[in-house]
């Protein structure tokens, strides 16, 4: 099996959607969501199955018929409506976050002007005056468009590596 | 065996207190207590395990924990349900890791001793000869769990080979059960597996939150009162009734200020109305008409709610379940399936299911906010002054709702002890007399005789 390390996809495109990740990561880190909700495609498909530990080499260890998310563009709407009430006693304090995003891997996609991405992430997040921080990490499998001259994010999929989550609830959104 | 006492003197000034509403907040992340409620209620008590859709086919397994238990949970190839200690009878090791899947046989990795779905030893690498002389297999199968039995789909496992039936044990919870899981020809059935997640939390909270406490919703949830999804009266989780029940079970029938709910049998689909009726008594069909939300718990650590949850305008309801499994005095794994009416149309089920994301599970808006509690419960509990064991400080939670004023509605159509407001502490109160009285049964220690 060969592999070939040209994507197909021009620098200056590569260089603008790893922009639009890193921009979404800030406005996600620095509680604008109203802005992370403007990158969204109207007809988004937003996903997050578990993970299962199974036996045997080489399974497949997504779990397709189990969730932590599920959402549209509207369900994520709710969501983050919720973060800007006075009682989301979760993110109120707000928890100081961060999303490292890496191993960025970009592809033409399968509609003109869309690109699948693929990144790793590691979420950390301090909250109150504990000393412990939480953190959570695996993949994304996204799909951009370009409409009307802005970058949207069409799909995610993201992947836990954990089968049992170690953060105490999941109010983040990844 | 290492044994356990606690002072005469302090399990007095205990039910003391408890008589008159009041929990010393030290006995919620005591340590000495933890290892008592491990001994006393965790060995002892019937543990939900999982329900039967979970086990499909022959050969299909799981595995659990009860607590610290590691739980091996198969379907045999006669189609019964059998529960092992999931630790190789060779040296102990852990024999399955995967949370489910299908086989004929389990193989440990360290030694390669191998067992059936009924649990025998059926392989010894090398042959048995190797042990000198040829050892009797049959002495050498997994450890069954001492107790597995179920109700209306849900297994149950116990520890205690003496412990009462579990059909004795749910009592009065039985005909509760009959409603939310027997409404339908076909029963319930599990979606996916269980979501887990750590929470920083004492089990003993989580489960008082969640199945005794509706006084919670109208702070702890308010964020949607600011949505404009729940109604802006204080009192809107409160009406209904209270139902406090046998060895510390119980759960709230929550209507709305009518006394009826927006949608008859919780927004299910009409088409499944008839069927209900079929399946339920008269007086369990009226509550399922009136019902909007079905919150409570079997005692010590399963609890569960049906609610009607809106989806993008759409209606659904849907069954939670969820053990708390404690890891420590303030740490709780969190298990939580999805349950739906196996008969209900699949378009139905997928934005139920999408339903409960939005509300419940480590994502659910409503549950995010539960944990930010549950956490600053524990966070403080280890404080000097709660942990004054003569309570000078008299730092004990309150207990007190409804306590002098609000009598049981004798005309409540089911069985148990129903308030006629959920708002009151009647069941936080019963269940933690009973906890009192599970964990100092013959641990008590005479002093100053």
């Amino acid at each position: 099996m060969s592999f070939s390390v040209s994507s197909q996809v021009s620098l200056e495109i590569k260089d603008q959607i790893t922009n639009f990740l890193y921009q979404e990561s800030f406005f996600l880190d620095n509680r604008k969501y109203k802005e992370w909700l403007e990158l969204l495609s109207d007809d988004l498909n937003y996903v997050m199955p578990m993970r299962e530990t199974k036996e045997g080499v080489n399974v497949d260890n997504i779990s397709e018929d189990s969730a932590f998310f599920d959402e549209t563009k509207a369900s994520l709407r709710t969501r983050v409506n919720r973060l800007y009430t006075k009682s989301a006693w979760v993110e109120n304090p707000s928890t100081r976050q961060r999303h490292f995003v890496s191993n960025v891997f970009i592809e033409l996609g399968d509609k003109t002007d869309e690109y699948k991405v693929r990144s790793y992430f590691l979420y950390k997040r301090s909250r109150g005056s504990m000393v412990e921080t939480e953190e959570m990490f695996g993949q994304r499998d996204d799909v951009v468009r370009l409409i009307e001259g802005e970058w949207k994010l069409v799909s995610r999929r993201i992947l836990p590596d954990q089968t049992v989550m170690s953060t105490m609830n999941m109010s983040m959104l990844l | 065996m290492i044994n356990r006492t606690i002072d005469e003197k302090l399990v007095e000034q205990l039910k003391e207190k408890m008589a008159e509403g009041l929990l010393p907040q030290w006995v919620i992340t005591d340590p000495d207590i933890y290892e008592l409620e491990l001994e006393k209620i965790f060995s002892k008590k019937w543990q939900f395990l999982g329900h039967e859709t979970e086990l499909k086919e022959n050969g299909d397994f799981v595995t659990r924990w009860m607590v610290n238990d590691p739980v091996l949970m198969v379907k045999n190839k006669k189609g019964e349900i059998k529960a092992y200690l999931n630790s190789c009878s060779h040296r102990g090791t852990q024999l399955c890791t995967a949370d489910r899947g299908k086989k004929k046989t389990f193989t440990c990795p360290y030694h390669g001793w191998s067992y059936n779905l009924d649990g025998d030893l059926v392989g010894i690498v090398a042959g048995n000869k190797i042990y000198g002389e040829e050892m009797v297999k049959d002495d050498w199968g997994l450890r069954p769990i001492p107790r597995v039995e179920s109700y209306r789909g849900m297994i149950f496992g116990c520890l205690d080979s003496e412990a009462e039936t579990l059909e004795d044990y749910l009592g009065d919870m039985k005909w509760y059960f009959d409603m939310m899981l027997g409404r339908s020809d076909n029963g319930m059935e599990v979606i996916g597996l269980p979501q887990r997640w750590v929470a920083k939390a004492n089990w003993k909270s989580t489960q008082e939150n969640f199945s005794a406490d509706p006084y919670h919703v109208q702070t702890t949830h308010r964020s949607t009162v600011e949505m404009g999804i729940s109604p802006e009266d204080p009192l809107y989780a409160s009406y209904g009734h209270q139902i406090v029940m046998n060895d510390g079970h119980g759960l709230n029938v929550i209507t709305s200020k009518t006394g009826r709910s927006k949608s008859a049998f919780q927004s299910m689909p009409q088409s499944m109305w008839p069927m209900f009726q079929r399946n339920l008594s008269e007086k369990q069909a009226d509550i399922m008409e009136r019902v909007t939300v079905f919150v409570g718990g079997v005692y010590p650590n399963l609890s569960f709610v049906s609610p009607i949850h809106g989806t993008e305008g759409e209606m659904h309801n849907y069954l939670n379940f969820r053990v708390w499994r404690p890891l420590g005095p303030d740490k709780v794994e969190v298990w939580c399936w999805f349950m739906i009416d196996k008969d209900a149309p699949e378009s139905y089920k997928k934005d139920a299911y999408r339903g409960y994301l939005g509300s419940f599970g480590p994502t659910g808006t409503l549950e995010q906010d539960d944990t930010e509690t549950w956490a600053r419960i524990v966070e403080v509990s280890k404080a000097s002054m709660m942990k004054n064991k003569e309570l000078n400080y008299n730092n004990v939670s309150n207990y007190l709702m409804g306590f002098s004023h609000v009598k049981p509605d004798k005309d409540f159509p089911g069985p148990g002890i129903a308030y006629p407001t959920t708002y009151v502490d009647a069941l936080s109160r019963r269940m933690h007399e009973h906890w009192l009285d599970l964990i100092t049964k013959d641990t008590v220690k005479e002093v100053n005789k």
